[in-house]
């Protein structure tokens, strides 16, 4: 499996690779983005099988990011993992089409309950 | 287009915040040394780094975490896993993350709709327009931490109609 990680924080994109392997999530490709426009741009080039992406990034926001995504018609499984996670971030990233929403500051099973459900257990 | 008045506070409580920045630090920092709040007589910082955020819409407030130049070297050398002396940009990336964590989840505390900015960080002190409506004097090991909330006066006051 192929995993897009977006983050403008070159910080968070090394957290977040950490806890991928942490929760048992190691032993995939994973691609990274510091926006959400160059995270737009490697979904076409890399066609990853999952996005997680932060929500406020320069240049294209996460959602707009989303949006953009199905609006292109890419159904790539698509996360949120942001600071953000309150009950009206949640409802416009699903209303949009995120499988889920991990809130910062996370923990690595926060992250295999969220994989899990939106891809299944690791082939 | 009826907002819902009753659902979030206008101002975050003191406890709530110290929360927030006690989990970040105890995740992203370890928790052999917790964030400890010791009120308004802890050092002062010498050389101090400042990070903060702003959130504007319904709520209005900068959130802002100060600590000094050694304290923000270790964040980014824990954060990132540094055996070395970490890079001023990843001192900056890491000290913006952390109060970006800090900023969003106070953000979730306040009415919605609302927008967090990208974080800012700079060497030395950032002054507010008015006292900080939270105001927590930490420690972090032998480091003084401060983790602030600034809310503009106008939304402080009751609201109208």
């Amino acid at each position: 499996m192929k995993i897009l990680v977006a983050d403008d924080s070159r910080v968070m994109r090394q957290i977040v690779v950490r806890t991928l392997r942490q929760a048992g999530w190691g032993g995939h490709d994973i691609v990274e983005a510091e926006n959400g426009r160059h995270a737009l741009e490697l979904v076409g080039t890399e066609a990853p099988d999952l996005v997680l992406s932060d929500w406020n990034m320069p240049e294209m926001t996460g959602i707009d990011l989303l949006d953009a995504l199905r609006a292109g018609g890419h159904g790539v499984t698509f996360g949120f993992v942001t600071s953000e996670g309150s009950e009206a971030m949640r409802e416009r990233a699903a209303a949009s089409g995120a499988a889920f929403l991990i809130a910062k500051p996370f923990t690595p099973e926060a992250f295999d309950e969220a994989l899990r459900g939106a891809v299944g257990a690791q082939a | 287009m009826s907002a819902v008045l009753d659902e979030a506070p206008a101002l975050p409580a003191a406890a709530d915040v110290l929360a927030i920045a006690e989990e970040v630090v105890a995740t992203y920092l370890g928790a052999d040394e917790p964030l400890l709040e010791v009120g308004p007589g802890a050092p002062a910082a010498a050389a101090v780094v400042s990070g903060s955020v702003g959130v504007t819409g319904t709520a209005r407030a900068t959130v802002t975490v100060e600590l000094d130049e050694a304290a923000a070297g270790r964040v980014a050398v824990l954060m990132l896993g540094l055996d070395g002396i970490p890079a001023p940009e990843d001192v900056a990336d890491a000290v913006g993350e952390l109060v970006n964590m800090i900023g969003g989840n106070v953000k979730s505390l306040l009415p919605e709709p609302s927008v967090l900015s990208l974080p800012v960080v700079t060497a030395g002190r950032v002054l507010g327009a008015a006292d900080p409506v939270v105001d927590l004097h930490c420690l972090w090991g032998p480091h003084p931490v401060r983790v602030t909330v600034h809310v503009p006066t106008s939304t402080t006051s009751p609201q109208e109609s």
